[in-house]
């Protein structure tokens, strides 16, 4: 091939960029042919898939509900989803779990991943991550960016208190969906305008036997995927006047659908979102990620599996406040004489002094310790 | 202002003459001691050369065999990569720095050498008698001491060690890193020996050197850099510009150079015994007051053993010694807790969270230091 001749570079340029432009009028409009009976519906229209395009919904846990939702926003045009999960697809799955096939299944592939090539076959137009690990408050500070919706997929109530935790904490709203034999339900939890899952159920039901104990019908899953989807397109497409407030509850069985505690708001005395909860929790919205990185440094304690997280400017810590929530929260505490005070999270031991500085042994992330420090201490002020 | 008690990772405060000299060679010189031929070029050759010989006499070797690193961690690289070859056996002890035990490790792997760690007990200290018979037992290529370890302070009896070796025909190396400037050195029979200057010798920090006997063959293992010698396309094989590829640290050489005239002049002000006595009076208070403490060397220090370095390292079974850190911390007291990078020593010493480590200098008042009995929970 010949060589360029310097003066035709800005020519070749020019031509390149006017068919990049070219490709990308035939992309939208591509775009809007794909999505044109969804844009036809006036309440959504153009606006809201424009809205949706630049969307991001994290979606956790790619089960039934997961994969259906996902599926679902996908189809509908979402700019980007995220995907959480840490599990393998399995033979029983795939009578509801709607993106995975059987050579999945018999290879036991992670399930985040694999729903995102399925996605990607779907419509490549998408941004899919993939996290095949599990969700928690130090997953969230890794992402590269915040989501405008989360999603429950999940079958267990651990992990949606964690959901509604993150959701309180960054103002970040999700829906809430399960599913379990012929039953299901499903509800939109926007903090400070509805009521969370703590004030609708103050204490964390017993997980009494999940779908590999009571079995599931894919039309159960598949009613409540729908109603967090349709809500999803609400929220995500700035029709949030639409948004259905209330628990949705069905029994595909015995053909009851109900919506209660339509309209609830938040509950004072909730000791997740309310007056009783911690400072941290009830920080509004964006500003709580970006308090949490500047105002705490951390550093590892060389070899110990074990990470100093300090305040970057000096405060004092009120030891005996945070001894009272972090047992209101159902940790073990030892007061070591206004000292200190040693408190157990899970398999982390977690130390505070004073002076806003904090030990947190068991872990060697960061984020992770930055995370756990932040739920017991509260708040986080520059 | 709160009292440094971490004079054994770096010596503070510096005598004022250090700082002084440090500036004087920004402000006054400037320049390198072999780049131009300039008076001040002159004068700054002289320092480097005055202050080597220095160092040589603390280390007992001949002057053109002293070296100049950016600190004990480099002399110690340098040294090892220069000698380990292939299937090389060697020899060392728990109680070593990271700076050694990961380039051997390291070595183990890339190279295949054989690398046998020789115990010490509670206290951290080795035993002569098994470096003897490690020596005799089988052949070996490289024997590497750790003079005092940083951990409990201890000053090991290297000289039988280090004998042996000799007699042996093994080759030796002593990092000297936390004796250097509290121990007789020169007299101690190591063909090499590796220390920095901002220790407890009071110099600035990113100078160190690498000191040799005489007739020991080294291959640099920095090939290139300016120095000497510019029109050939080979590094010099001559001492000590061999190991000295690159500008090197002129303010830290004067910096060294002021330290050890001022240390010459006042040799009162660096007696260990008051510090040494003090630490000896606070293990008695920390382990009369909890029975959950348990002091490392605590014999050495309450009887105010030469071999001892001012150093106290202690646990506590109720605490973490990364909660003591910070509660002392809290209460002005800057000290250590961890492992203080020593990697092998603490499965020896029955520490497997570390210590708590208090290692005054010597320009610390002795009620400061028996001040930390009363700040401990």
């Amino acid at each position: 091939m010949d060589p360029i001749h310097p003066d035709q570079r800005g020519l070749l340029l020019e031509l390149s960029e006017r068919a990049d432009e070219t490709q990308r009028a035939d992309e939208t409009q591509r775009a809007d042919e794909r999505h044109s009976r969804q844009i036809r519906f006036a309440p959504f229209g153009a606006e809201g898939q424009a809205r949706l395009a630049k969307a991001h919904a994290l979606v956790v846990g790619i089960g039934a509900l997961g994969s259906h939702v996902a599926q679902t926003l996908a189809r509908a045009g979402i700019g980007r989803l995220t995907l959480v999960d840490r599990d393998v697809v399995d033979l029983s799955n795939l009578q509801r779990q709607v993106l995975f096939e059987s050579a999945d299944a018999h290879a036991g592939l992670p399930k985040a991943s694999t729903a995102a090539c399925a996605i990607a076959r779907i419509d490549p137009g998408v941004e899919v991550v993939a996290l095949d690990t599990e969700f928690d408050a130090a997953l969230w500070h890794r992402l590269d960016r915040v989501p405008d919706l989360l999603i429950d997929g999940t079958d267990n109530f651990a992990s949606r208190f964690a959901i509604n935790a993150v959701s309180i904490a960054t103002g970040v709203p999700w829906i809430h969906g399960a599913a379990v034999g012929a039953e299901g339900r499903a509800m939109v939890i926007r903090p400070g305008i509805d009521a969370c899952l703590r004030c609708i159920l103050p204490d964390a039901p017993t997980d009494g036997g999940g779908c590999d104990a009571l079995g599931v019908l894919a039309p159960a899953v598949a009613h409540v995927a729908a109603f967090q989807a349709t809500e999803a397109l609400k929220l995500l497409g700035g029709r949030d006047a639409a948004v259905t407030r209330g628990l949705f509850v069905i029994d595909v069985w015995q053909g009851r659908f109900d919506l209660l505690f339509r309209e609830a708001p938040p509950r004072a005395d909730c000791e997740a979102c309310g007056s009783r909860a911690p400072l941290a929790a009830r920080t509004p919205a964006t500003t709580h990620q970006a308090n949490t990185a500047s105002s705490y440094r951390s550093a590892s304690l060389c070899g110990r599996n074990a990470i100093q997280v300090r305040p970057t400017s000096p405060r004092t810590l009120d030891l005996a406040a945070v001894a009272v929530t972090a047992r209101a929260a159902g940790h073990l505490v030892d007061d070591l004489g206004g000292r200190a005070l040693r408190v157990r999270v899970g398999e982390l031991r977690v130390t505070l002094f004073p002076d806003g500085r904090a030990l947190v042994f068991g872990t060697e992330q960061a984020d992770r310790a930055i995370a756990v420090h932040g739920t017991l201490v509260g708040d986080h002020p520059d | 202002m709160s009292v440094y008690l971490d004079h054994a990772a770096t010596s503070f405060p510096k005598p004022p003459d250090v700082t002084a000299a440090v500036l004087r060679w920004y402000a006054d010189y400037g320049v390198s001691p072999d780049r131009g031929d300039s008076d001040l070029t002159a004068v700054v050759r002289a320092v480097f050369e005055r202050t080597r010989a220095r160092v040589a006499s603390l280390c007992g070797v001949p002057a053109t065999r002293v070296a100049w690193t950016s600190g004990a961690t480099e002399s110690l690289h340098l040294f090892l990569l220069a000698v380990l070859k292939p299937g090389h056996r060697v020899l060392a002890t728990a109680c070593a720095h990271s700076s050694v035990a990961r380039p051997l490790v390291t070595a183990r792997e890339a190279l295949g050498i054989e690398l046998e760690v020789l115990p010490v007990d509670r206290d951290g200290r080795l035993d002569p008698a098994d470096v003897v018979h490690a020596l005799h037992r089988s052949p070996r290529d490289l024997l590497v001491l750790n003079h005092a370890s940083n951990v409990t302070g201890v000053v090991q009896d290297v000289e039988p060690c280090l004998r042996a070796a000799r007699d042996f025909g093994v080759t030796s190396l002593l990092d000297a890193s936390q004796t250097m400037g509290t121990s007789d050195v020169a007299h101690l029979p190591a063909d090499a020996i590796a220390a920095s200057a901002h220790k407890a010798l009071l110099g600035p920090p990113g100078l160190g050197f690498l000191a040799t006997v005489a007739g020991l063959d080294l291959t640099p293992p920095k090939p290139g850099g300016s120095g000497s010698s510019h029109a050939l396309d080979r590094h010099p094989l001559e001492w000590p510009t061999a190991f000295e590829a690159g500008t090197p640290n002129s303010p830290a050489v004067f910096g060294l150079d002021a330290a050890l005239a001022w240390r010459a002049a006042h040799p009162r002000r660096l007696d260990p015994s008051p510090g040494r006595i003090a630490l000896g009076e606070l293990a008695q208070r920390l382990v009369d007051t909890r029975p959950s403490r348990r002091v490392l060397a605590a014999d050495s220090l309450l009887r105010d053993r030469p071999d001892q370095l001012p150093i106290l390292s202690f646990t506590d079974a109720d605490w973490d010694p990364a909660e003591l850190g910070i509660l002392l911390d809290q209460a002005g007291f800057q000290v250590r807790s961890g492992f203080h990078c020593a990697p092998w020593i603490h499965r020896f010493l029955g520490t497997p969270t570390g210590t708590l480590r208090i290692s005054p200098g010597p320009f610390v008042p002795a009620e400061r230091i028996l001040a930390i009995a009363d700040a401990l929970p």
